[in-house]
């Protein structure tokens, strides 16, 4: 089986709700065999919910959006909505906010106290162990040149609040915030002649191959406890040594006009930028795995385009009906965005149907209610069926289940089915029943 | 050796501060996290400050001087360059200057401070570094001339690339290069100058160089252990760039690197003779200001934003005056004035340029140069804790924060750390009222006992700066009230804890023991990009003390930092 896209088609597609970006990517690619590859995207934002404006009706049959997910309302066919799981957790290191990690990895942080500064009456170290995008990354990332992107909007600094990507124990993995930057990654090389692509890889070699030398030669002399940063900075150069030979064609896209992408009033245009070019990463087949996280854990972005002056962190510590509105309406602004994604995921055709069909979208935030912290129960949206293992067009409440059998259950559906556990708090349940 | 026992230790210890420590921890239980410090162990911390802060000196005995005979340090972890060292090491070693680490991923704190101490570098920062390396290189043949110590146009490039590998390896690895490093060097610019001519060789070695982990971590290995100990000298080299980064930024200079070859780094007094020298160049001046803009957690202040309704007058150019004011006025006390911290803390006068003069409300004299100090009314200005850096940062976007300029005090200037408020309480500034005055919207933390424990800590040092709006301006009255800045430093050291504005918190604030140990703690942490450990008991003691015998002055306390035996060894983890 082929699939070839028209360039057409996909300036149609990637064009429909955003910045007129000309995305053209040029995919000629064969796909070899019957099954089309499987792709994971996991979004993350921050703050919480409103449960009662987010739990959609389902009768069985058809769901009935919430005002929150109502933005979702085209593309509900392509949805579960899943409910009743969490982390509660109350021992270890670490509280509330701090806590993001274990959306995606389901492990308390480690102990330390790298970050005890506003974050109450426990410090904690960074995250304590792989999460679940880059533990498939490393079964399934081989064969693209990135076997995992991860993109941020407005971050901020290195901290415990602004991962939810982790290589492993005290590896987070820092999301890029700048889309320019991120363009460069992706698409800087495609502009090259052969040449110059035979020209750049060979400098790139030969100097990777002396800072490996250097790398290794440190092993031996640096103290037992710093060897893991050589031996992490060492893999790093591999890895990138390994996409040197890549060879996936695809046309550089046009960036449009550049703006600031930290200027809090851009945070749509950067959440709209770093979605169209997850999409065409994935359309190139430049990566199968990608991580969102919009904004950080307590974000304090200020939801200024819809009107909303205070910052989202103090807002969701407000308990007022006024407050609890604007909060929804940040959580319909960010199903928005995901309507968003599945939209450019689908205009792109692959095989019988379109790449969101081949995609796994898992969408969660780092607390189910802002105003108590609680963790459960956790607003879960997926979306895609991923490659048809997953029946989509549903509401499941699981009542209240460790989210680790989430995690199970995404590593299951991207054809992992020897997974049946994942993250500490694991209690061996299994996966999710998603029938 | 014998068991190092730190003065104070002993719970009986007639400490002040830990006497403070306790009654806080009475009054606000639950609202205190203990101490800055990450060693885990809360009467570690301030132990030290306890011993140094003693007022009748008496506890410094014989007793100390020998527990303190043998070398001793805590284990320094691998630390790779933080953003800004990296800038000015790139502009030290190339001749490049801008911002090339913005395209990096940010850096990990220590306590209030960048440092890279923690989590090990990802792919994608890896990758970042290839990339800006591959530009600066790219950059740098414009300066060639300059980098390269022969004609690359001479009979023998390959000698001439050689000599290049040698002289820009040790300015890049900080040290002379080992054979093998050498030898690597000098192929990759063979293999360069084979493909595109000595420009290919040259870029290919600049980008080898900016690559390796010998260029991008603080590597310090130290002298090899002799015996048993577990504690050794680091090697004039190491000690060279511990002088550069800590007192300029950046990496060492020409002088530097031919004390550390010619045994110029040997003895305590050599380090303070270079730290001596080295603060009267102006690259000082940035690491100090790098220090206050951390301190006073300024950071955001470059991307700040405020409401257009509430401060039309916030504009870009505004905030950069702000923060040139700071980083100014910060070098101007501690390397043109007399150094002391209460001048930090109460100098009136200040460094304006631009809309700051309006804001203000000072008329810029003629042929003004921002360079020099401009006098301001001692009865509105009073140091850094008036600077509008400070009170613009530490405030919301449409009104001032009581809580946030509280907190910094409470946190920053006495080093001590708040909780956050429980979750289920409501955090947001009480709405803006025409006829209330933010103190009186704020009376609800005192009022509602779920609030008052910690706010006991925070709003009392906050409303003193109620003088101050949301962007720093000074108001006599709020809401046509005339503005009430009476506080008090709760769980503090003064004998009347009272004071009314923020000059006067100020006044106080140079006086206090507390703070004067706090300060010496932040040049700590920021020197070593670590936090204090047991081991580094005896140098905290020394250079605290040199910073008191001096009145204070906080050019003694980094020439003593230098000179003292955590600045000078490395700890062997895992050793004896």
């Amino acid at each position: 089986m082929s699939t070839r896209l028209s360039r057409r088609r996909l300036l149609g597609g990637l064009g429909v709700a955003g910045l007129g970006l000309p995305l053209v990517p040029m995919l000629e690619r064969e796909v070899e065999g019957a099954v089309l590859p499987k792709r994971l995207i996991l979004l993350c934002s921050a703050n919480g919910t409103i449960h009662e404006q987010w739990k959609p009706g389902f009768d069985g049959t058809t769901l009935q959006l919430s005002p929150i997910l109502a933005p979702l309302e085209a593309h509900k066919q392509d949805l579960v909505v899943v409910d009743g799981l969490g982390w509660r957790y109350d021992d270890g290191p670490g509280v509330d906010h701090m806590r993001i990690c274990m959306l995606w990895n389901g492990t308390p942080m480690l102990e330390g106290n790298e970050f005890q500064n506003n974050t109450g009456d426990k410090p904690c170290g960074w995250g304590a162990a792989i999460s679940v995008d880059q533990f498939i990354a490393g079964q399934l990332g081989q064969e693209t040149p990135f076997a995992s992107l991860e993109f941020g909007v407005q971050n901020g600094g290195a901290h415990i609040y602004s991962r939810v990507s982790y290589a492993g124990p005290n590896q987070p993995i820092p999301p890029e915030d700048d889309p320019y930057a991120m363009f460069d990654r992706l698409f800087s090389e495609f502009g090259h002649s052969e040449a110059e692509l035979a020209r750049l890889r060979a400098r790139r070699q030969s100097v990777i191959d002396v800072v490996k030398g250097n790398l290794d030669g440190l092993q031996t002399k640096v103290a037992a406890a710093d060897r893991l940063k050589i031996e992490a900075h060492l893999d790093a150069v591999r890895k990138i040594e390994q996409r040197l030979d890549s060879t996936v064609t695809c046309e550089v896209p046009m960036l449009g006009e550049q703006f600031d992408p930290s200027a809090n009033d851009n945070f749509p245009l950067v959440s709209r930028l770093q979605i169209d070019m997850m999409v065409m990463a994935m359309a190139c087949d430049l990566t199968r795995v990608a991580s969102l996280l919009w904004a950080s854990a307590g974000s304090n972005i200020r939801y200024t385009w819809l009107g909303l002056e205070t910052q989202h962190h103090t807002i969701a510590h407000d308990s007022s009906e006024p407050a609890r509105n604007q909060i929804a309406a940040i959580n319909t602004w960010h199903a928005g965005e995901l309507a968003y994604l599945i939209e450019a995921l689908k205009a792109v055709p692959e095989g019988e149907g379109t790449m969101l069909d081949n995609t796994l979208i898992v969408w969660g935030n780092e607390l189910a209610d802002g105003w108590t912290h609680a963790q459960q129960p956790s607003p879960i949206v997926l979306a895609g069926s991923a490659g048809g293992a997953l029946q989509t067009g549903r509401y499941l409440d699981f009542g209240e289940q460790r989210h680790n059998r989430l995690l199970v259950s995404i590593c299951n559906l991207m054809g992992l089915p020897e997974v049946t556990s994942f993250g500490e708090l694991d209690d061996g349940s299994g996966p999710l029943e998603l029938g | 050796m014998a068991s190092r026992r730190r003065v104070g230790d002993d719970a009986d210890v007639g400490c002040g501060t830990r006497g403070v420590l306790a009654s806080i921890v009475a009054l606000a239980a639950g609202c205190y996290t203990g101490v800055g410090e990450a060693d885990g162990d809360d009467a570690a911390v301030d132990s030290g400050s306890a011993s140094a802060a003693d007022d009748d000196g008496g506890s410094e005995s014989g007793d100390a001087s020998e527990l303190c005979a043998d070398p001793s340090t805590d284990t320094s972890p691998l630390r790779r360059l933080t953003r800004s060292q990296y800038d000015h090491t790139i502009r030290d070693l190339l001749g490049i200057t801008g911002n090339p680490s913005q395209q990096l991923a940010p850096d990990e704190k220590v306590g209030a401070f960048f440092s890279n101490a923690s989590a090990p570098v990802s792919e994608l920062l890896v990758e970042q570094y290839m990339r800006v390396a591959e530009d600066l290189a790219i950059e740098a043949v414009a300066n060639m001339a300059t980098l390269v110590p022969c004609d690359p146009a001479g009979a023998d490039p390959s000698a001439c690339g050689a000599e290049f590998v040698d002289a820009f390896g040790l300015r890049a690895f900080r040290r002379p290069l080992t054979a093998d490093e050498r030898a690597d060097m000098i192929a990759l610019f063979e293999a360069g100058l084979a493909a595109e001519g000595f420009a290919g060789g040259f870029t290919l070695v600049v980008e080898g160089f900016l690559q390796s982990p010998q260029f991008l971590y603080h590597l310090e290995l130290g002298l090899p252990p002799t015996d048993a100990e577990d504690v050794v000298p680091l090697d004039s080299f190491e000690l060279a760039s511990r002088l550069s980064y800590f007192l300029w930024d950046s990496m060492p200079d020409d002088e530097l690197f031919a004390a550390a070859a010619g045994g110029g780094l040997a003895t305590a007094d050599d380090l303070r003779a270079q730290a001596e020298r080295m603060l009267d160049d102006p690259r000082a001046g940035e690491a100090i200001a790098s220090f206050h803009m951390q301190w006073l957690k300024l950071e955001k202040l470059p991307a700040l934003e405020k409401s257009a309704v509430a401060y039309p007058s916030f504009v870009p150019e505004l905030r950069d005056a702000m923060a040139a004011e700071t980083a100014r006025f910060a070098d101007h006390v501690i390397r043109e004035d007399d150094g002391r911290l209460a001048t930090l803390l109460t100098a009136s006068y200040s460094f304006l340029d631009g809309p700051l003069f309006a804001l203000y409300g000072v008329t810029p004299p003629a042929d003004h140069d921002p360079m020099e100090p401009v006098a301001l009314d001692p009865t509105q200005r009073s140091g850094i804790l008036t600077h509008a850096s400070l009170l613009a940062t530490h405030a919301h976007v449409d009104q001032s924060s009581p809580v946030h300029r509280g907190v910094l005090v409470r946190e920053n200037f006495l080093c001590q750390q708040l909780s956050p408020p429980p979750p289920d309480v409501d955090v947001v500034p009480p709405d803006l009222d025409p006829n209330a005055s933010t103190r009186e919207r704020f009376e609800q933390h005192r009022t509602d006992p779920a609030c008052a424990g910690c706010h006991e800590l925070i709003d009392p040092l906050g409303f003193g700066f109620e003088h101050y709006d949301g962007i720093g301006a000074y108001r006599a009255e709020e809401a046509g009230k005339a503005i009430d800045a009476s506080g008090e430093i709760v769980g503090g050291d003064a004998a009347d804890p009272a004071f009314d504005g923020v000059i006067e918190l100020g006044q106080m604030l140079a006086e206090s023991e507390q703070v004067r140990t706090c300060v010496a703690q932040q040049w700590f942490v920021y020197g070593f990009g670590r936090t204090r450990g047991d081991g580094d008991d005896c140098s905290f003691d020394a250079m605290y003390t040199a910073f008191a015998e001096s009145d204070h002055d906080i050019r003694e306390l980094l020439l003593a930092m230098v000179a003292t035996d955590s600045f000078r060894h490395r700890r062997l983890e895992g050793g004896p």
